[in-house]
């Protein structure tokens, strides 16, 4: 209780006002200076670790935006959109600090592709012009649609600092760059007019089956080149007769598959996939790993076998 | 020349230079101090005695800052108690917030296109910007703390009593005012913290019977906070709550000089006010004692915000505010926390047998309209408020001793118990103390929320990118991956996958027994690695399935820090 008292009945000695005041005035004064004098260093560490998560940012609205188009690893896909990873278009950079640790950007090998299409620019500015405003006028027709337009003042999702966050992941890219022969490179300018691919004729049958696609919802989460909506939230199935073959091979199905017997064939693997989504998880989708439960189970009931058949002989053929 | 400088020359002439120039500094320093020469400020730093007739009134008559002081205190009011110099910090820390605030206005825009971009800046490009950014928002933390402590004690003191009760008044809407101003403040970097935050509180506002779609629409300019809110807020927090705070604490300030400070309850007869009436030898000069007192006291309040900003603590800076995205748990500033608390009281009436809570909230929203959301939080959360403003004018007891408020001190306990217990239901973690108000999702997707936050750091990020190896592991108690720190906190999710299974969340939910976990460890590009948390378990209904999120992180990030 005395001490309780002593606490609260407590009044400074003159010389203790002082003496108190002016040591919290020299621990702020040094505080100040030594912030002061750190400062610079400090500023240039947090300013490479802020870049670092814009990397991080722009890889998220990469995977969920510009993969399905440009490849999980940035490779580029046939007809969809070229390669952003490759050495072609990113060139080969370094990362260097300075002594106060301010870190830059060095370009070792500029890119090619500015160069090609005259581009006076920066790399970054670049793919933040292309991915705002798309690119206004078809340059050729190896891809099938024009780029779209992201940027929020063109009606797209993404706002100015996501669209600065995706162009930092893509100039990364720079620092272990795809090797050119491992990516889908686009046309130069002027020469893009290749012979498109003649469809091969489908049969009734399968006609029927690629309506049931259309009609059944399957483009709001699959692509398949040219038929209805793009959607992006399934594996693409542009190749699934011949990409259903190498899953039937790989260990990775065997290992994972659950619950229902290994597929032996092509239209099998597709059949289970349709019916069965859960009981084969497949690991890559256009926005990064596949998420079970997201394809609907009930496929089975919403079709008549015959339907069934039809959309999977369909599946089957395209390769 | 010789008209102006005769009396000058003259002056020269007769006591020489050097006299003449020390003669007229201190001219011109008298003039500036208001009435005391240079040697009567050493004598006020050096703790002399007064000379008589005492020349350090001179200011409190003749200039503005110590006019609005007073020339001395009762001796008994400048130990710790009964004050302890709250009301004193409060003002600093509300000046603190100024000078600091300012600083900050200089680099920031209100606009959602260079908000956050400013913020970025801020923290790595301006000289000083992290530390006056922390130290800013450390300060209005701090002062959140010391207006209520400074209340409680006015409480705890009886000091709200006649004549104090309109000195009361004045200090509740002191209150209102330096939440308001937290609160505002907290939207302007526009991160998802803020974002978030603040929608919740605004559509509170909505729930407002009658006028609230029209109050939202005030606060936000537009049906969502956007460009508008963004920009009503920041003048809300630089110019209306400030002009607001600055005038309030004029009169709070006038009305606390007008009655002197009162003195410690059982000094006083009861119903007495003898706070002016100072016998000359009780009588503390304000110059040297008060000024030296309480330059010590900003002081060292300076000196503690400047050594934690420059250590420990660091203002939190989230990802760009996205409307499109809510993150989980999304919580108010602490000091807010009860008001989440009262939101989330699940019945009109608690404590009733389930049935017949059920019924009153029935009736209560067939006949009034009303949910228990919109009874709590918008109705009962601001009356706590008006209770706050009309205590002194129903408490009826004009004694101001310990002994004689028995009831009114219990209600305070009340009171403060009150709030402490509705802040811990207002956040996750404090749930499981209060019983109720748990918002948590799926004990699966809590294990992907715990390690992985959708805002803040949590364990995966924080553990060095040098720590992870690229593979696939399978969550054990035994992992072996060969890196310590990836081993560590894969036992960790281990530990934490376990708990869920054994002890059930407030829901009553736990993870299935069956659940197994895995942590995948992706290279992205050479320094970008992509860390995946996959849980698969039983769902509710028996079926199968499997629970992911992911993160991605950059060898330089610096999450390690924070
Ligand atoms: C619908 C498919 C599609 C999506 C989605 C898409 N792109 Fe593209 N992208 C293309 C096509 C097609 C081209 C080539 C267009 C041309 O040259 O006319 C292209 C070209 C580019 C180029 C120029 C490449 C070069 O070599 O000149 C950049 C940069 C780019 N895209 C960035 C992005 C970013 C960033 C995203 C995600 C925000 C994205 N794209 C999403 C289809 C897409
Ligand atoms: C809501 C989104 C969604 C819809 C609608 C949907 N799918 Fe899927 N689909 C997925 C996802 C996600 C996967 C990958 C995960 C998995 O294997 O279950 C997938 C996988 C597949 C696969 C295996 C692909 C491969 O690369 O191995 C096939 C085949 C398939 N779906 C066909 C269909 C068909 C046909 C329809 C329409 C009848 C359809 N899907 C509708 C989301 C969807
Ligand atoms: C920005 C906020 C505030 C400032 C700057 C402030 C400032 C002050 C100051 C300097 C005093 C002199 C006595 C002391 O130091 O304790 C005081 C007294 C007082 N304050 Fe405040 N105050 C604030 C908020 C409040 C609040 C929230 C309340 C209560 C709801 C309140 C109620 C009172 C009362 C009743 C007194 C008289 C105490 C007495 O005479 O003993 N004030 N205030």
């Amino acid at each position: 209780m005395s001490i309780f008292k002593k606490i609260v009945t407590y009044r400074p000695s003159f010389t203790v006002r002082i003496l108190t005041g002016l040591i919290s005035m020299l621990i702020m004064l040094s505080v100040c200076t030594f912030i002061g004098l750190a400062d610079r260093t400090r500023l240039n560490v947090r300013a490479a670790e802020f870049d670092a998560r814009a990397v991080e940012a722009g890889a998220k609205v990469y995977f969920d935006q510009c993969a399905r188009c440009h490849g999980v690893k940035g490779e580029g896909i046939e007809g969809q959109g070229p390669a952003l990873a490759s050495e072609q278009f990113v060139g080969r950079i370094e990362l260097v600090r300075d002594d106060m640790q301010l870190q830059s950007i060095k370009v070792v090998v500029p890119s090619e592709r500015l160069n090609q299409i005259g581009w006076t620019g920066s790399l970054r500015d670049y793919i933040i012009a292309v991915t705002e405003s798309g690119i206004p006028i078809k340059t050729s027709n190896a891809w099938d649609v024009n780029h779209p337009t992201f940027g929020e003042r063109f009606g797209g999702p993404l706002r100015g600092d996501q669209i600065r966050d995706v162009a930092s992941f893509i100039v990364n890219y720079g620092l272990d760059p795809l090797p050119n022969d491992q990516a889908i490179l686009p046309p130069a300018p002027g020469e893009g007019q290749a012979a498109r691919p003649t469809p091969v004729p489908l049969t009734p049958a399968q006609e029927a089956g690629k309506a049931l696609y259309e009609a059944k919802g399957c483009t709001a989460c699959h692509a398949i080149r040219g038929v209805g909506a793009q959607g992006a939230l399934g594996p693409n199935l542009t190749r699934i007769g011949a990409v259903a073959e190498e899953r039937i091979a790989s260990d990775h199905y065997k290992a994972n598959l659950q619950g229902q017997p290994p597929a032996t064939t092509a239209a099998e693997y597709i059949r289970q996939s349709i019916i069965h989504p859960n009981a084969y998880i497949v690991p890559e989708c256009p926005q990064g790993a596949c998420l079970a439960n997201l394809m609907p189970q009930n496929y089975e009931q919403q079709m008549t076998p015959e339907e069934l058949n039809n959309l999977v002989d369909y599946l089957s053929s395209l390769k | 020349m010789a008209f102006v400088g005769q009396k000058l020359v003259k002056q020269i002439q007769t006591t020489g230079l050097k006299a003449t120039v020390a003669q007229r500094l201190d001219d011109a320093f008298t003039r500036f101090t208001a009435g005391l020469s240079w040697n009567d400020v050493r004598g006020v730093l050096r703790g002399d005695p007064p000379a008589k007739p005492n020349p350090r009134v001179k200011p409190h008559t003749e200039g503005f800052w110590f006019h609005i002081r007073p020339t001395f205190y009762h001796e008994a009011v400048t130990t710790l108690y009964p004050t302890f110099r709250l009301g004193l910090l409060s003002a600093v820390f509300f000046t603190f917030e100024i000078i600091t605030g300012i600083f900050l206005m200089i680099f920031y825009t209100p606009s959602p296109t260079y908000a956050y971009g400013n913020m970025l800046d801020i923290l790595t490009n301006v000289p000083f910007g992290k530390f006056m950014r922390d130290l800013h928002r450390l300060g209005a933390e701090g002062m959140v703390i010391i207006v209520t402590l400074h209340m409680a004690r006015t409480f705890i003191t009886g000091s709200y009593k006649k004549p104090r009760q309109f000195t009361w008044f004045t200090g509740v809407v002191l209150l209102v005012v330096t939440l308001f101003l937290s609160f505002s403040g907290y939207l302007l970097p526009w991160d998802q913290l803020a974002f978030w935050a603040v929608t919740i509180g605004t559509s509170m506002a909505d729930a407002v019977p009658l006028v609230g779609p029209e109050i939202n629409l005030l606060l936000r300019g537009a049906p969502d906070i956007g460009a508008g809110g963004l920009l009503r807020f920041y003048l809300f927090h630089v110019v209306l709550f400030p002009l607001i705070g600055v005038i309030f604490v004029a009169v709070h300030y006038y009305k606390v000089v007008r009655f002197g400070i009162s003195l410690p309850p059982e000094m006083e007869a009861i119903g007495e006010d003898t706070a002016r009436k100072v016998p000359p030898e009780k009588r503390v000069n304000f110059m040297p004692d008060i000024i030296t007192n309480e330059l010590m006291y900003a002081g060292v309040a300076f000196a503690i915000l400047a050594i934690s900003c420059a250590t420990w603590y660091s203002a939190p800076l989230e990802h760009h505010a996205d409307p499109l995205v809510t993150p989980n748990h999304t919580v108010a500033p602490w000091y807010f926390y009860w008001l989440q608390g009262l939101l989330k009281i699940p019945h009109m009436i608690p404590l009733l047998p389930g049935g017949i809570a059920g019924e009153v909230d029935r009736f209560f929203a067939n006949v009034f309209g009303l949910t228990p959301k919109v009874f709590w939080g918008v109705i009962v959360g601001p009356l706590l408020f008006l209770l706050l403003f009309v205590v002194p004018y129903i408490d009826p007891n004009p004694s101001r001793r310990y002994g004689d408020r028995k009831v009114m001190l219990s209600f305070g306990a009340i009171f403060a118990a009150a709030i402490i217990y509705l802040s811990l239901a207002g956040i996750p973690t404090g749930v499981p103390i209060t019983g109720f108000g748990y918002v948590g999702g799926d004990p699966a997707s809590e294990v992907g929320q715990a390690f992985i936050p959708d805002e803040g750091v949590g364990p995966v990020r924080r553990l060095p990118y040098s720590q992870y190896v690229v593979g696939n592991f399978p969550i054990n108690a035994q992992p072996n991956t060969g890196s310590a720190g990836l081993d560590r906190l894969i036992r960790e999710i281990h530990d934490d996958m376990e708990a869920r299974k054994a002890r059930p969340d407030p829901l009553g939910k736990t993870l299935s027994a069956d659940a197994t976990g895995s942590l995948e460890v992706k290279q992205i590009q050479s320094n970008l690695r992509q860390v995946i948390i996959t849980v698969n378990y039983t769902d509710v209904d028996g079926k199968a399935s499997q629970f992911k999120k992911y993160t991605f992180l950059h060898a330089d990030s610096g999450y390690v820090a924070e």
